[in-house]
């Protein structure tokens, strides 16, 4: 359809403009309207307002409508909410999730698996949500952004006298002039300075403005969510992103996985509140209510022999850090939070003596380790070579002995030991380190049986508890987030953005004189109450006394 | 400028098709980083009992049965006699089958393997690494992959000869 857009200014618009860009005459409206205009954006078209829209145009127009985006927000929103019914599968730490949502919820909770909402927010759908959002931001933003930037750019100080009675602050009075309508124009130049406006003249019109910047807030507000979603994204990359849960038993050097990275857990330290120090209501109930708990963690970076299985790793100390609840380890952005721990005591070494038990002498100690336990000791004139070890010890059904589990539960050790007065081919000694299971498995019979009169002259025997490492088990979240710093400024920007335009607002006061006939329109996109206070402080600096509520011409906003 | 302002169009929906495609993609092709049937079983190099390193790779082109196990799991050691057994059968007939042992030192998984008689290659996984990556929970869990270096099946559980047999049919 063939739309006539030249103004009677004879300014030629683009089609889609509301107010006449050059001279701010309603273009649309009946004459005879009167209602207060629609200002947003100054009345321009936007960009993608146009004739014969193409493919390519078609779908840019759908991003461009703030009402689809709208949509869309609610949409997301809508969605986000169905991943808070139950746990996200992400949040698991261990167990299957194809079997915990039936068992736990029942069929409702198989619903929800089979539905994929156990991880709403990796799902296809929910991505494809994110990513109209962001194209829809981008586009209405430009859509917008420029066309508006240019009206603003190039305001005509003189507007059109209907521009003028149709705002929602509107003044329009005969004044018995003094001077020239040229000479009062230039007196309401200072009084509107004061108030920090920006004042341009052309004649016997005025064009006020001030705090401009406000109405680029929401755009530099979408800059910064742009960058946000954007750094969200960059998490796909690899090695952008890691999030691990691992259990760290004291003295014990892990690898982290994925990483050049090996973590130590030194020491483990839990200190509870004291009962006194609980609120009245929880004393006497025997609460263990932590104070402190602490990681004295040392993280080491593999610099030889890291690929290598066969070989040991050569590790190089990088840092050290005492891991406390939000005092994370951080390393050039690897980080190692304290996320719980594990107080049951398991063994991880002793350090017994091998000694005569007739004469009493000590030959000597030697440090042996739960796991990883080293083959060979030499202990005084005698040497021990490890044959067997068993670190749940048991019997099986055909009364082998085996181990029932990974844990250091009872644990048991065959030792070969050869030296002075031994028979050549050595004597064998079952070790059990525990006191309860030396009884448990008679310890002293089953030697007695396998060497015979060895096992009553001599002994392997832990000396003291102070020659017992026990052990807790601390457990991390390591994280990497490469994509934390771009997050960060994204909020930033998109914080400027908001302050920016929630906190100030765009002012402009337009004038002009027809005769003697003062016509005056004030604007503002936020406010109203101080517009409408501003034009009257003009007024009565102007020697105009006017109560500021009479200026109201309607519409909504006020 | 008409021109100009189309370009600027073209660009942006580019960039968002590009950028959109690659997330929406890769939430759609995301294999939840779990191995599963008809994926690639993960990589892993691990030192054997023979001392040797030995990785995923040397067995491709080959059937590949690979059974997670510990000696303190009754199952695990129930199922070796027949593991042992098809592995002296299979040999020649391109199928490999090989032990991963989950986490123990090297003297107690030998002694085992000598009490035991178990001759089939023995891999050492002390840190759990490879585990982690193969998502083993309950143990025995057995990966078949086929001689296209795909993973036919995931068995959890102590395999017998029928299910043993039937699933090493679909290697080849």
């Amino acid at each position: 359809m063939f739309q006539n857009t030249k103004c009677e200014c004879g300014h030629q618009n683009h089609v889609g403009t509301v107010l006449c860009e050059y001279c701010g005459k309603p273009l649309n409206d009946a004459e005879d309207a009167n209602e207060p205009l629609e200002m947003r954006y100054d009345g321009v078209a936007r960009k993608s307002q146009k004739a014969n829209p193409s493919l390519i145009d078609k779908v840019w127009n759908f991003f461009s409508s703030v009402k689809i985006a709208v949509y869309l927000i609610i949409t997301t929103l809508l969605g986000a909410t169905l991943g808070t019914i139950f746990p996200q599968e992400s949040t698991f730490i261990n167990g299957d999730p194809s079997t915990y949502y039936e068992k736990t919820y029942g069929t409702i909770g198989k619903i929800y698996y089979t539905l994929g909402l156990s991880h709403t927010y990796t799902s296809w759908w929910f991505v494809t949500l994110l990513v109209m959002i962001g194209t829809s931001l981008v586009i209405c933003s430009l859509d917008r952004v420029l066309p508006l930037y240019r009206a603003l750019s190039k305001q005509q100080i003189r507007k059109h006298m209907r521009f003028l009675t149709r705002q929602k602050v509107v003044y329009q009075q005969e004044i018995a002039l003094t001077g020239s309508a040229e000479e009062w124009v230039a007196q309401a130049v200072k009084p509107l300075r004061r108030r920090h406006y920006r004042v341009h003249t052309d004649g016997s019109a005025l064009l006020a403005e001030k705090y401009r910047f406000s109405r680029w807030g929401p755009y530099i507000n979408h800059i910064g969510l742009i960058i946000f979603l954007l750094a969200v994204l960059a998490r796909g990359i690899p090695g952008w992103y890691m999030d691990q849960y691992i259990a760290f038993p004291e003295g014990e050097v892990k690898r982290i996985p994925d990483t050049n990275y090996y973590l130590k857990n030194e020491k483990f330290t839990v200190k509870y509140y004291k009962d006194s120090e609980l609120p009245k209501e929880m004393q006497g109930e025997n609460r263990l209510i932590a104070e402190l708990y602490e990681t004295n963690a040392v993280l080491y970076e593999c610099v030889e022999q890291c690929d290598d299985p066969s070989k040991k790793p050569v590790l190089k100390e990088v840092t050290r850090h005492n891991i406390e609840v939000n005092k994370p380890l951080d390393y050039n952005g690897f980080m190692a939070y304290q996320t719980d721990y594990d107080p049951t005591l398991r063994l991880r070494s002793v350090k017994p003596e091998f000694r005569n038990k007739e004469t009493g002498e000590v030959y000597g100690e030697f440090q042996l380790e739960m796991r990883d336990s080293a083959l060979s000791y030499d202990v005084g004139p005698y040497h021990l070579e490890l044959k067997e070890k068993y670190l749940d010890f048991g019997l099986n059904e055909e009364g082998q002995p085996v181990t029932k589990s990974q844990e250091p539960n009872a644990p048991a050790f065959l030792f070969l030991i050869t030296g002075p007065d031994l028979a050549k081919e050595g004597e064998l000694y079952f070790y059990f380190p525990l006191q309860i299971d030396k009884e448990r498995f008679d310890q002293e019979a089953l030697n007695a049986k396998l060497s015979g009169d060895f096992a009553k002259k001599f002994e392997i025997k832990v000396n003291g508890m102070k020659n017992v490492g026990l052990s807790t088990t601390s457990f991390l979240t390591i994280r990497v987030d490469s994509a934390m710093p771009f997050i960060w400024v994204g909020a930033a920007i998109s914080m400027l953005g908001l302050v920016m335009g929630f906190y100030w607002n765009h002012r402009r006061i337009w004038l002009r004189f027809d005769g003697k006939q003062l016509t005056l329109g004030g604007h503002t996109n936020k406010n109203w109450y101080g517009m409408r206070s501003d034009v009257a402080n003009l007024l009565k600096q102007m020697n105009i006394e006017v109560d500021a509520k009479s200026l109201d011409n309607g519409g909504e906003n006020r | 400028m008409k021109n100009s302002r189309r370009i600027v169009q073209i660009v942006i929906l580019l960039g968002v098709f590009i950028l959109g495609g690659y997330a929406i993609g890769s939430a759609v092709f995301k294999s939840d980083d779990k191995p599963g049937r008809g994926s690639e079983p993960p990589a892993f190099s691990l030192v054997g009992l023979d001392g040797k390193v030995h990785k995923l790779d040397e067995y491709t082109g080959k059937g590949l049965v690979i059974n997670f196990w510990g000696s303190w799991c009754e199952p695990c050691v129930k199922e070796m006699p027949l593991l042992e057994k098809t592995w002296k059968a299979m040999k020649d007939k391109n199928v490999e089958i090989i032990g991963v042992n989950v986490g123990e030192d090297e003297l107690t998984v030998k002694n085992f393997v000598g009490q035991f008689g178990v001759d089939f290659p023995i891999l050492l996984d002390k840190d759990k690494l490879a585990t982690k990556k193969y998502a083993i929970g309950p143990m025995p869990t057995t990966y078949f992959v086929n001689s296209k270096g795909k993973i036919t099946d995931i068995y959890v559980g102590m395999l017998d000869e029928d299910t043993l047999e039937e699933r090493l049919k679909q290697l080849n």
